[in-house]
């Protein structure tokens, strides 16, 4: 089958900034994409060129198999909703959402209908004579919503539509989202620079880094293996620990360079002698006792209880954090010991960055 | 006394004091003479009597001799043309030029700037200028109708009575588009970009972008620089004092280029005043359409 949309080999210059750098992307029909990365990194700029906003410098561009690089945004047939929700300030709510459909010269009896149908889907019902002025914010990122899902277009585009909203909110919201993809069978691209929006809605999450993909793939792929150092502390919160370390004789094990020179069992073959750093993920350490087989000691330095988990860190240089049961009660400058399945220890290459064995 | 001095330093005394002075000017500079002006539009008053504060009452009779003066009827038909001759072209010519630098070229805001270089200039020195500009015997313009075989003979714009009021609309287009182009260009700027990429991806051309977006979005605006463009284009008087003299023979007269002969070259200051009072009525409905349009902003 086409996939819906295609980039391949993708580039944008700015002036002499090369902001996007040799993009490939397939995105099959019906699937939730985000793209993630830090502040900069060419997210919206990509997004953008999708949609037509911005003109690419060279690759190509199809939506439904048709070659797009030179097609103006009117006639792509997407829908965006933007950070700023660019509602029309002048227009009612029920014209904010059908004037894709005046301009296509649907019948008012028609665009009243489409506008009810779209409200009670978004749940604006009660709303539609209001002007945007007259909104919460939460009301008009429904109405951003709203207005893109009228026109069933051939794919969704998403700035971080979700960044002006306060925490509760952006998680239900969050949720809504993906359950009206799921509903219209719809193709998103969904950009945010929030990993954790990026796992939780997405079937195939990009990571941007510079202009230049890093990583694709599943959600839990990314989490469970990493390619470099850059996407393993980017995806997945807390962060992951990294901590300088150097490879035993016979690969089975490292000593850290924190924790009093521990040694840590891995499952990666790595030849003996090498430097390497080590990645462990907090939610992969365990309290255990002190006779348990391959457990370390850590001095702690700081408790921070939230209630449900408790983040313990340690006292070394740079520290390691693990999260323990919320119930775990551990007070400054205990000695803990602490266990790692060998298979979830990551490691990778010092310069390079690139992830080994 | 303490009291009242503290209040004054940073009480509502102070936002009192404030307002009472702004009020006294108001009414010593403004609404003394407003309605000064009316009641010797009442009153018979010369050269002779204006330095006395009392004159003869005059009741209607000022009024009906300007309605039944030769001149009025030429008069009112030339204020109307020229007042909408010249909002009509300045505000489209003013709009379009607007619409040409919110393209953002580079130097776009630099070559806008210029623009106003007309705009700063004294009244009678642009009327100098489209004076030489129109000659008749050695003028630019006529060289150039000439040249491009529209004309044959010279055309006297200034002392043909077919053309004197148009010279003076020329020269007031001229002299006012550079207003009209700046206001306008504020409100254009202050349209958010994305509502027209929004538009974009939501199907709409360029023409469906302007009808639906631009012209919506500056409703406001475009209210205020109307209103504005009426109550300045009926203040012109340099241009005629410069181009026309109002002539020939009333041909270039408008009502406030009337007012100002009846009362500085008969010295029937009474009515001239009547035409000034027709005027303000005139002002002040616009002057409300105006207040009522900055009011009616919808802006996000
Ligand atoms: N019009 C432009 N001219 C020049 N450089 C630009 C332009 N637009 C964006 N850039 C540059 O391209 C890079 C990518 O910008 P982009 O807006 O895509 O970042 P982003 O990943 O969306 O970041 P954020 O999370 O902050 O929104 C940035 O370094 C930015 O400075
Ligand atoms: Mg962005």
């Amino acid at each position: 089958m086409t996939p819906q949309i295609e980039l391949i080999d993708v580039n944008k210059h700015y002036g002499s900034f090369h902001a996007l750098k040799g993009i490939d992307v397939t995105i099959p029909k019906g699937q939730f994409v985000a793209l993630v990365g830090p502040s900069g990194c060419g997210k919206s700029t990509l997004l953008r060129s999708i949609a037509g906003l911005e003109s690419i410098s060279g690759g190509t561009l199809k939506i439904a198999g048709e070659v797009m690089n030179k097609v103006p945004p009117r006639k792509r047939d997407l829908a965006m909703v933007f950070q700023s929700y660019a509602l029309y300030p002048h227009l009612s709510v029920r014209d904010n959402l059908t004037y894709a459909l005046r301009l296509r010269g649907v019948s008012k009896a028609e665009r009243a209908r489409a506008a009810e149908e779209v409200a009670a889907v978004i749940g604006l019902g009660a709303l539609l004579d209001r002007r945007p002025a007259e909104l919460s914010g939460g009301q008009r990122q429904r109405v951003a919503m709203g207005r893109a899902i009228i026109r069933e277009p051939k794919a969704f585009l998403f700035d971080e539509p979700l960044s002006n909203l306060d925490a509760s909110l952006r998680v239900r919201m969050r949720k809504e989202i993906r359950a009206i993809h799921d509903r219209l069978g719809a193709t998103s691209v969904y950009v945010t620079h929030d990993q954790i929006e990026a796992m939780t809605m997405a079937d195939h999450v990009v990571v941007l880094r510079a202009g230049v993909i890093e990583q694709q793939g599943p959600p839990l792929d990314l989490y469970a293996r990493p390619v470099n150092r850059f996407v393993a502390g980017f995806i997945g919160s807390p962060a992951m620990n990294f901590v300088p370390a150097t490879v035993v004789e016979g690969g089975g094990a490292v000593r850290l360079d924190a924790a009093g020179g521990a040694e840590v069992a891995v499952a990666g073959r790595v030849e003996g002698g090498r430097r390497v750093i080590a990645g462990i993920r907090p939610e992969h350490l365990d309290i255990v006792g002190a006779d348990t087989p391959g457990a370390f000691a850590l001095t702690v330095g700081a408790v921070e209880p939230t209630g449900s988990v408790t983040y313990v860190s340690s006292d070394d240089e740079p520290e390691i954090l693990l999260v323990a049961d919320g119930a775990t009660r551990v007070r400054t400058g205990d000695r803990i010991h602490v266990a790692i399945a060998p298979e979830r220890v990551h490691l990778f290459d010092p310069e390079s960055e690139a992830a080994l064995g | 006394m303490r009291r009242v001095l503290n209040t004054l330093r940073d009480g509502v005394g102070f936002d009192t004091l404030l307002v009472i002075v702004a009020l006294t000017y108001l009414l010593l500079f403004a609404g003394l003479p407003l309605i000064y002006n009316v009641v010797i539009s009442f009153q018979h008053v010369d050269i002779f009597s204006l330095g006395t504060l009392f004159h003869p009452s005059a009741g209607w009779e000022n009024y009906t001799a300007i309605f039944t003066d030769p001149l009025a009827r030429t008069v009112l038909v030339n204020t109307i043309v020229f007042t909408l001759a010249s909002v009509a072209l300045q505000f489209t010519l003013g709009f379009a030029v607007a619409l040409f630098f919110d393209r953002q070229f580079p130097g776009a805001a630099w070559i806008r700037g210029l623009f106003l270089a007309g705009w700063v200039m004294p009244g009678l020195v642009v009327g100098v200028l489209w004076n030489w500009l129109l000659s008749g015997d050695f003028g630019v313009i006529n060289y150039v109708l000439e040249a491009l075989g529209i004309i044959d003979d010279p055309i006297f714009w200034r002392s043909d009575v077919d053309y004197s009021l148009f010279s003076v609309i020329l020269a007031n287009i001229w002299y006012g588009m550079p207003f009209n182009m700046i206001l306008l260009s504020v409100g254009l700027a202050a349209i958010p970009d994305d509502l027209y990429e929004a538009a974009e991806l939501d199907g709409a051309n360029v023409w469906q972008r302007f009808w639906t977006i631009t012209l919506p979005m500056m409703r406001a605006t475009i209210g205020a620089v109307l209103a504005l463009g009426i109550i300045f284009t009926l203040q012109q008087f340099d241009l005629f004092a410069a181009i026309t003299s109002g002539g020939p023979a009333g041909s270039s007269t408008v009502a406030q280029y009337w007012s100002w002969q009846l009362s500085f070259r008969e010295f029937d200051f009474g009515r001239g005043a009547v035409i000034s009072v027709l005027m303000i009525v005139v002002v002040l409905a616009v002057a409300l359409i105006y207040v009522r349009s900055t009011r009616a902003e919808t802006r996000l």
